[in-house]
């Protein structure tokens, strides 16, 4: 069992993305030029530039209205499906239970956004693969987190709907507001099993998928694509060999770290 | 705020009516949030399903501008069905004082209190006045040759009856005007579904239980109408009902809308005001005595002669002599009205030469705003000191403005941010607390403080050596700030806190504080002999920064102290900060105990009578004389608080009760009655009164494209309501030039109901046109279910709800919405009706 986990209370959030402003603010992510599409969610989805994003339903129950809100990012699962297709070992598990990711190893194949359940992962689309167009997502502030620190997010949160901490006791911690509130509560911790479990808890007053959170079931999908590789193994040799070429092709062609640098620096400034 | 933020813990129900916490006071939901898992109630009620609303265990929907009827309707409910506390109301309030016999209410002359004069659109209040009894005391005074003699003395005293519902009591007024504000008339006015109404009535009012307590929040919502300051004192008087007032988890709590609103209101930010509450002198004062025979002589405002004697001390020093009324004469001394729409309607007939807009950007935040703007066009010179070119600065490039055609000289003074200066922040719950910068400004940007600085020290080094004695005002004004560039922001501190310019005695001759010393209270003040060697620049504020404990035996300025002991655990925290007046939290407590000086309940106990040391004790500063018993009698012949008796809890008020019926003090009468907005999608149910019949409602260049236009239902039939978003703040100047912030709301748009939506064909994401009587305007249409018609008083009216933070500079923009509001203000304050205006809904 990994180590830290978030538990989010959508009942207590009231969708004043806090969290989603704290996320840029740590992570350097610029803003997006976007525009009011008819509803509060913003940017439309989550990208390069954005990893945290809160997603509002309006829903209207027997006249009455209801306003909910999702906080959409990185689940940060316990076997990881983005990690498990990840051909060059560029995203992992740690032991403290973020999933993060290693740019000097990404090649961005995209694989592992065609495998999360959740959607997670983004792409620099802005840029050319021969810029070293990385993979983006919610990195659980994985630098703060092995630094003593919360997560931005659950740093900033005012409503206190978002609870840093070790995974265990946050499960317990929800099942038991849970029996504390059955009326208030979904019976159930999202999170706790879904795709052999995730980091990222979540309590809500409303069924899931209706706040924006998928089905996904309890079996992780790690076990389903391990199934299939076992199969296509001597093709995923010769594919493995392929893309490694590409990446040693990507790497000469790059300027390096310092030349990605730079431009995340221009982007600021623009 | 009676009480403060943590407050709201103790509550068993929280009432919202006019505000939206969870998007203009996020951090209010940690309280919120925790004493809703404690099993207290969230009560909301506002137009639109906010995102309060969406937390909230009760939700109902009311028209914009009705509220009264909606508090009306709550004592109205609470009385029929005896969920008051009757104990609390005989005691505590004025319900049992008796009126003059000729008082009139609008249920007897149709909408109208007795003493209207049509002619001046004004009252007289001869008949508001209470009952008196002249009571006989016996004093002791000197006779001629020095010797004490007894002497009989008549008092007049307002007159009490025995029980409630004598004849000509208050509180039998109060049950007659309200009886006709039931839950059937609420639905009619406010459109709100009588069993939602009940709903909430039913919740709110069974905190009329001596071991429960209710609060209520408002904002804007409530203040922002031609009847606003009538809905503020309709809330008080449902929470003196229901004896909510004084104790934790009660009171009446604005939410202010800015971070130091308070503090700038304490240091009299508005034209009508000197610093702590003692008002503005005004053409009648003709001299110091005058202007002090305003306060009253039998309730704590007995020292606001001394409190302005230490203001005029703090601001002319030496020069302020008893001879020469402490420089009183130095004073302006206003003949009128100098409230934003008088000021604006003053520019725009060119009465007004130059503007000074610190923090201020009238240009996106005041109503009727393509009026104001032309206004602005009509000034000689205009200093913005800002963080960035506002639209206010930048109102000469305005939207179809020719720059060429505008005179107006603008000059942009660069300031810095709260965050990059030291200094202190008030709290809506009258905390005060002390900041250091933490991040150095950009530039040539400047605190306000040091831009004031350079403008006062050239101001008078123009005027040094005038011999001109009107020119003594400026001459003889302390500033005592320094002599760098950055003024010392301690020695602001210094002089609103107050020091002792000479040694301070009491009447015994006993140093109270020696000489250079920080006064340590108001009371100081209250107790000098010679309180005239005492500088304050705010009685309120004293001894907010002189030392004080920390709790942990750590001394400093009190404003600066961070201690985190919580006696009693109510979330007082005494120790941290400072809160005014005399570091009371929980304003009015007195209340918090019953008549004989024990807590009304074990959970609600804040402060008490140790009948053994005879003295009042507790959790909180007691707000009352210290020592005075419960059974004290009060004696007529006394002067401030010894004219009160032992169960006087209000004692700012001249007969120490809380104000179920207002003698003095308000315009429109001593109750609140239900008038409609100036602009109502339908007649007055209650009465043939349509609006506020003491309101100024202006009529410069009406019929004109730009002017003081006022629309009606059939043109206009939908109801509007302006408010703020959390992803912005005020006119967007801070905000919109953001790009975190810019991208999460990024353009101007107006919530509409499906159902309205659906009526003028517009969908989800469109642009739609927004016209008023004033102007048009276009913004994204947010069609949402958030937003329903409401059936009022047989006839369907939408609404329509619009964010106002928008305009045309910075990264997120978009129209100015004030530009479709109207000039209209309350009839007290002057405060514009933003909250409900006519507009129509197009396609565009």
């Amino acid at each position: 069992m990994s180590k830290y986990g978030m538990l989010i209370d959508e009942t207590r959030c009231t969708g004043c993305r806090g969290c989603q402003v704290a996320c840029k603010q740590w992570n350097d992510l610029p803003g997006e030029q976007t525009r009011n599409r008819g509803t509060y969610t913003n940017p439309p989805a989550l990208s390069a530039k954005t990893w945290n994003l809160i997603q509002y339903t309006e829903v209207e129950t027997n006249g009455r209205a209801g306003f909910y809100f999702l906080k959409h990012a990185c689940m940060h699962c316990e076997k990881p499906a983005c990690a498990s297709v990840c051909p060059v070992g560029a995203l992992y598990k740690t032991t403290e239970g973020p999933v993060v990711y290693d740019d000097t190893k990404c090649i961005g194949c995209r694989y592992c956004m065609t495998a999360c359940p959740f959607s997670i992962p983004t792409f620099e689309w802005g840029k050319g693969l021969l810029d070293q167009a990385l993979i983006r997502k919610c990195n659980f502030c994985i630098d703060r987190v092995s630094n003593g620190l919360t997560p931005a997010c659950a740093k900033t949160c005012p409503s206190k709907a978002i609870t840093f901490g070790e995974r265990d006791k946050l499960i317990a911690q929800g099942e038991a507001q849970i029996r504390k509130y059955p009326d208030k509560y979904v019976n159930r911790v999202y999170g706790k099993d879904e795709v052999g479990g995730t980091s990222i808890l979540y309590l809500s007053a409303i069924p899931f998928d209706q706040l924006g959170l998928p089905r996904v079931g309890t079996t992780p999908v790690t076990a389903l694509s391990e199934q299939v590789m076992e199969y296509t193994l001597p093709f995923a040799g010769a594919w493995a060999a392929t893309l490694a070429g590409l990446a040693i092709l990507f790497r000469l062609r790059n300027r390096g770290a310092q030349h990605a640098a730079d431009d995340v620096h221009k982007e600021k400034s623009a | 705020m009676t009480n403060d933020w943590v407050d709201l813990k103790n509550a068993d129900a929280i009432f919202v009516i006019g505000a939206n916490p969870a998007s203009n006071h996020p951090a209010s939901f940690t309280w919120i949030n925790d004493t809703r898992e404690r099993g207290a109630k969230l009560i909301v009620v506002d137009p639109a399903f906010t995102r309060t609303a969406a937390a909230a265990d009760l939700y109902a929907p009311i028209r914009p501008g009705t509220d009264i009827v909606f508090l009306g309707a709550l004592m109205s409910y609470a009385i029929q069905n005896k969920l008051y506390n009757e104990e609390y109301i005989k005691a505590y309030t004025n319900a049992l004082t008796l009126v003059n016999p000729d008082f009139k209410g609008p249920a007897d002359l149709n909408g109208f209190f007795s003493g209207f004069n049509k002619e001046t659109s004004a009252y007289a209040t001869a008949t508001w006045q209470y009952q008196t009894d002249k009571v006989k005391v016996t004093v002791k005074e000197k006779d001629a040759s020095g010797k004490d003699v007894d002497v009989e003395k008549e008092f007049s005293v307002p007159k009490q009856a025995a029980n409630l519902d004598d004849a000509g009591t208050v509180w039998s007024q109060l049950k007659k005007h309200y009886a006709r504000y039931t839950p059937e008339m609420v639905e009619r006015v406010c459109g709100t579904p009588k069993d939602q109404f009940l709903q909430v009535a039913r919740t709110f009012c069974a905190t009329g239980a001596p071991d429960k307590s209710g609060t209520i929040l408002y904002a804007m919502g409530q203040t922002q109408h031609t009847v606003g300051t009538q809905n503020v004192r309709a809330m008080a008087m449902l929470q003196l009902i229901l004896g909510n007032i004084g104790i934790p988890g009660g009171g009446v709590n604005a939410l202010r809308g800015e971070s130091n609103v308070q503090g700038s209101t304490d240091m009299a930010l508005l034209f009508g005001d000197l610093p702590g509450y003692l008002g503005a002198p005004t053409d009648r004062h003709g001299d110091f005595k005058t202007y002090t025979a305003k306060f009253d002589t039998t309730s704590y405002w007995v020292n606001g002669p001394r409190f302005a004697t230490s203001l005029l001390k703090a601001w002319y020093g030496d020069a302020a002599k008893k001879e020469n009324d402490y420089c009183f004469n130095y004073l302006p001394k206003t003949s009128g009205n100098y409230s934003w729409i008088s000021m604006f309607q003053a520019m725009y007939a060119g009465k007004l030469k130059g503007l000074i807009a610190m923090g201020m950007n009238p240009a996106v935040s005041g109503p009727n705003a393509r009026m104001e703007r032309k206004s602005l066009e009509k000034l000689d010179w205009l200093v913005v000191m800002d963080l960035f070119e506002t639209e206010t600065a930048g109102f000469w490039k305005a939207p179809g403005v020719d720059p060429k055609t505008v005179n107006t000289e603008v000059f942009l003074l660069p300031a810095l941010d709260a965050m990059e200066k030291e200094g202190s922040i008030v709290t809506s719950g009258r905390r005060i607390q002390w900041r250091p910068r933490v991040a150095a400004g950009p530039g040539d940007a400047k605190t306000d403080l040091a831009i004031l600085d350079r403008l006062a020290k050239a101001i008078k080094a123009v005027y040094a050596g005038s011999t001109d004695a009107k020119d003594r005002p400026i001459l003889d004004l302390n500033w005592l700030y320094g002599d760098d560039p950055e003024p010392d922001v301690w020695l602001v501190a210094r002089e609103i806190n107050g020091y002792a310019l000479d040694d301070v005695k009491d009447a015994a001759g006993a140093t109270l504080l020696a000489k250079g010393a920080l006064l340590p209270a108001f009371a100081t003040i209250a107790s000098a002999a010679n309180f005239d060697a005492i500088a304050c620049g705010n009685w309120l504020y004293a001894g907010y920064f002189a030392p004080a404990d920390d709790g942990r035996g750590i001394w400093r300025p009190a404003a600066r102290r961070r201690g985190q002991k919580d006696p009693g655990n109510l979330g007082l925290y005494p120790y941290w900060g400072y809160t005014w007046p005399a570091n009371r939290h929980i304003i009015y407590n007195r209340a918090s105990a019953r008549p004989d000086g024990k807590p009304w309940a074990e959970n609600k106990k804040l402060i008490w009578w140790d009948a053994e040391k005879k003295t009042w004790t507790g959790y909180d500063v007691p707000d009352f004389a210290p020592t005075k018993a419960p059974d004290a009698k009060a004696n007529p012949a006394g002067a401030g608080l010894a004219a009160q008796s032992g169960t006087d809890a209000f004692l700012m008020k001249a007969d120490g009760k809380g104000w179920l019926f207002a003698p003095a003090g308000l315009a429109e009468g001593p109750f609140p009655e239900h008038y409609e907005p100036v602009e109502s999608p339908v007649t007055n149910c209650l009465s043939a009164c349509q609006s506020n019949p003491v309101v100024k409602v202006w009529a410069t260049d009406k019929g004109k494209p730009v002017g003081d236009n006022i629309g009606t239902s059939d043109k206009f039939p939908i109801v509007c309501t302006t408010f703020r978003l959390v992803e912005h703040w005020q006119s967007g100047t801070m905000s919109r030039t953001l790009p975190w912030l810019a991208e999460i709301q990024p353009e101007l748009f107006v919530m509409i109901g499906a159902e309205l939506a659906n009526e003028r064909g517009i969908k989800n994401g469109e642009i739609a046109k927004i016209v008023s009587a004033r102007g048009e305007i276009k913004a994204v249409a947010l069609v949402t279910p958030r937003m329903k018609p409401l059936t009022v008083d047989g006839k369907k009216v939408h609404m329509v709800r619009m964010p106002w933070h928008y305009g045309w500079q910075g990264l997120a923009t978009g129209d100015v919405i004030n530009d479709i509001s109207p000039h209209v203000g309350d009839a007290n304050t002057m405060i514009p009706e933003y909250k409900a205006f006519l507009v129509d809904v197009r396609k565009a």
